[in-house]
């Protein structure tokens, strides 16, 4: 079998120049699907990274009901010592009380619906990316307090309202018995993150405040807990679920709390199977193409071998270790082309803020951070192997099929 | 080891065979009868389209006859099919061609090996054979280097080792000297011969080469697909 390796590898350099044609288009082929996943997986990462830092949470303890009705009479009140109890379960890395309230945002401008947030700012430090998002802003920066009648909203929000740190504004929404309460606020700072739909709709307040104004007493709406990693969500969700008692009391990982954003990235990996399989039948192609075309120069050839002994089998064998060796030699190239590009990428980002609109839209940010994967590397290779198997057949069967008595005759 | 002589290798009986080109049949043979017994060192003698290589593909399992039979080394060629007439010419049939025809990608030594490696040798016992035999056709400096980097009479004697390393029953040569000059020729020649003789292998050439006719044991005149005459 050595030599017979050693033959098909000697064989596709006879012709170095088709040779090296076919080994780019796989290697290309190779780049593209690698390069293609890896900017995919970092953009759902940071798809998902982004919502679960802006408002989302790893987990959320919370009411049933509640993610459909925002509203004061989906409240709870936490039992005492719940946050110590949380954050003293491993591998959870912050745990912060919120309460959402659906309301609108009026300046004397204009006005617009806003989900109306109450946070304990120091404690939201733990679960959220808000400090960060405000940084560089104007105004007196993140609150250190929260009974205060601060208000932090986002600067696409404050041009829309014609706003500018410091401004009063109104907030209007229903309280804990379904009362309009309006209240007065100053603005004490803007924020700007990746998700357009965080930046159009959230605005933050402290939680005291908005206990009070809204008449809620100590209730909240919900507890939100980060994990270490998004891969402990599961884990700790299980371990949490029974901290706070009652029926109507449910935790949720993100990934049941926002079934559209795992929708998304199965229509993501759809979509690239689909571009996966347009490029390897290309491969396909070309690969067989390549090996037609090597049988036929070499038709004489494998007569003889057929004449001097060699069994069908064998001459199989032969053609297939050459398109595999092709496979292989492409696969390399790709794998290390895309590997070069994607390290490099992978600290210096691909900047995408010519689509920046288009990118928040999404929640992905600007500069895209591509993520390869082992699995991907594995079944990229499966696939470069299959591909490369799969289009020698036709001409190996063929070149099994010649009769010595043709073929010596073939000039 | 030298072969025991006497006994027939080939023995052909009314063999016939007739292309259509064209719509056109062509006898190529016309009931040939023939027998060639072990150790002889028999020329194929007669011009162009006379029926020379169609009786060497006949005899060597490549073509078949259209009626007559045929046996070689014991082996009735009728009743074998594709596989076991693959089998045949690995194990008991030597080939040379006026053409070389050797792997172009692999050296003189594995072009010799190869051989033995479809008939399943180990690679010790392989590279051992190759290389003492490629030393008794004079190319011991030769072995590492690939058939394009060599003259069209060293590519002939790789073709003769590779031909004989397996020690075949016979060794069946389509104008083996037509490609080489009339020096090398020669020299390709007395080689045949003097493994014919060392070895007792059977070997049936095809020739129109006068000089090659000369140094035949035997010599059979063809024309027309049958023999029309012979001398030993």
């Amino acid at each position: 079998m050595g030599l017979y390796i050693k033959l098909a590898w000697r064989n596709i350099w006879r012709n170095k120049r088709r040779s090296m044609v076919v080994i780019t288009s796989i290697g290309m082929g190779v780049f593209l699907m690698i390069i293609t996943m890896a900017l995919v997986n970092g953009m759902n990462y940071q798809m998902i990274d982004n919502t679960i830092s802006t408002s989302l949470g790893h987990i959320s303890i919370h009411r049933k009901g509640f993610i459909e009705n925002i509203k004061p009479s989906f409240s709870f009140t936490p039992p005492a010592g719940i946050h110590e109890r949380i954050t003293g379960v491993d591998r959870v890395a912050g745990a912060a009380p919120r309460i959402k309230i659906q309301g609108m945002i009026r300046s004397s401008e204009a006005s617009q619906g806003v989900v109306v947030t109450g946070i304990d700012p120091e404690r939201e430090k733990s679960v959220s990316n808000l400090e960060s998002y405000m940084s560089g802003s104007e105004g007196e920066g993140y609150p250190d307090n929260s009974d205060g009648d601060w208000i932090i909203i986002s600067a696409q929000t404050a041009e829309k309202l014609d706003l500018v740190p410091g401004d009063r504004l109104v907030i209007m929404f229903q309280d804990a018995s379904d009362q309009i309460v309006a209240e007065a606020f100053y603005l004490r700072g803007l924020f700007v993150s990746p998700v357009d739909t965080f930046d159009k709709f959230t605005v933050f307040t402290g939680i005291r405040k908005l206990q009070s104004v809204a008449s809620m007493g100590n209730a909240i709406s919900e507890i939100s807990i980060r994990t270490e990693t998004r891969d402990d969500s599961i884990d700790v969700c299980s371990l949490i679920s029974g901290y706070v008692h009652g029926d109507d009391i449910e935790t949720l990982t993100w990934q049941q709390m926002a079934p559209s954003i795992m929708s998304a990235i199965r229509l993501y990996d759809a979509m690239m199977l689909i571009f996966f399989g347009i490029i390897f039948i290309t491969v396909i192609f070309s690969v067989a193409n390549t090996m037609i075309m090597a049988i036929m120069e070499r038709f004489h050839e494998i007569g003889v071998m057929k004449c001097i002994g060699t069994r069908p089998l064998y001459i199989f064998i032969m053609i297939t270790a050459e398109s595999v060796n092709l496979g292989l030699a492409g696969m390399v190239s790709g794998l290390a082309a895309s590997l070069s590009v994607t390290g490099i990428l992978f600290y210096t980002g691909m900047d995408l803020s010519v689509f920046s609109e288009s990118m928040r839209i999404w929640g992905t940010g600007s500069i895209i951070y591509p993520l390869v994967m082992l699995k991907d590397i594995i079944s990229s290779m499966g696939i470069v192997l299959l591909t490369a198997i799969i289009s020698s057949l036709y001409p190996a069967l063929k070149a099994a099929r010649i009769k010595p008595m043709e073929a010596l005759n073939f000039i | 080891m030298k072969r025991k002589n006497g006994t027939a290798v080939i023995e052909a009986k009314g063999i016939y065979r007739t292309y259509n080109t064209d719509g056109l049949a062509v006898h190529a043979l016309n009931g040939l009868d023939l027998v060639i017994t072990s150790g002889e060192f028999t020329a194929i003698a007669g011009p162009s389209g006379s029926g020379k290589t169609t009786m060497l593909n006949i005899i060597g399992g490549i073509d078949r006859p259209c009626s007559g039979s045929i046996t070689v080394a014991g082996k009735d060629l009728n009743a074998m099919n594709s596989r076991d007439l693959a089998e045949l010419r690995l194990h008991k049939i030597g080939f040379i061609f006026q053409a070389y025809n050797l792997i172009p990608v692999l050296t003189a030594i594995e072009n010799v090996e190869y051989i033995l490696l479809l008939q399943g040798v180990g690679k010790t016992e392989r590279r051992t054979k190759a290389a003492a035999i490629l030393r008794e056709v004079g190319l011991e400096k030769e072995m590492n280097r690939r058939p394009g980097d060599m003259s069209g009479g060293q590519q002939q004697r790789v073709a003769v080792a590779r031909a004989m390393v397996s020690e075949p029953a016979l060794i069946l040569a389509d104008e083996p000297t037509a490609n080489l000059d009339q020096k090398t020729g020669s020299a390709l020649l007395d080689l045949m011969k003097d493994l014919n003789r060392a070895s007792g292998t059977t070997f049936l050439f095809s020739t129109h080469d006068s000089m090659v006719m000369k140094r035949a044991d035997r010599l059979i005149s063809l024309r027309d697909g049958k023999i029309t005459s012979g001398r030993r």
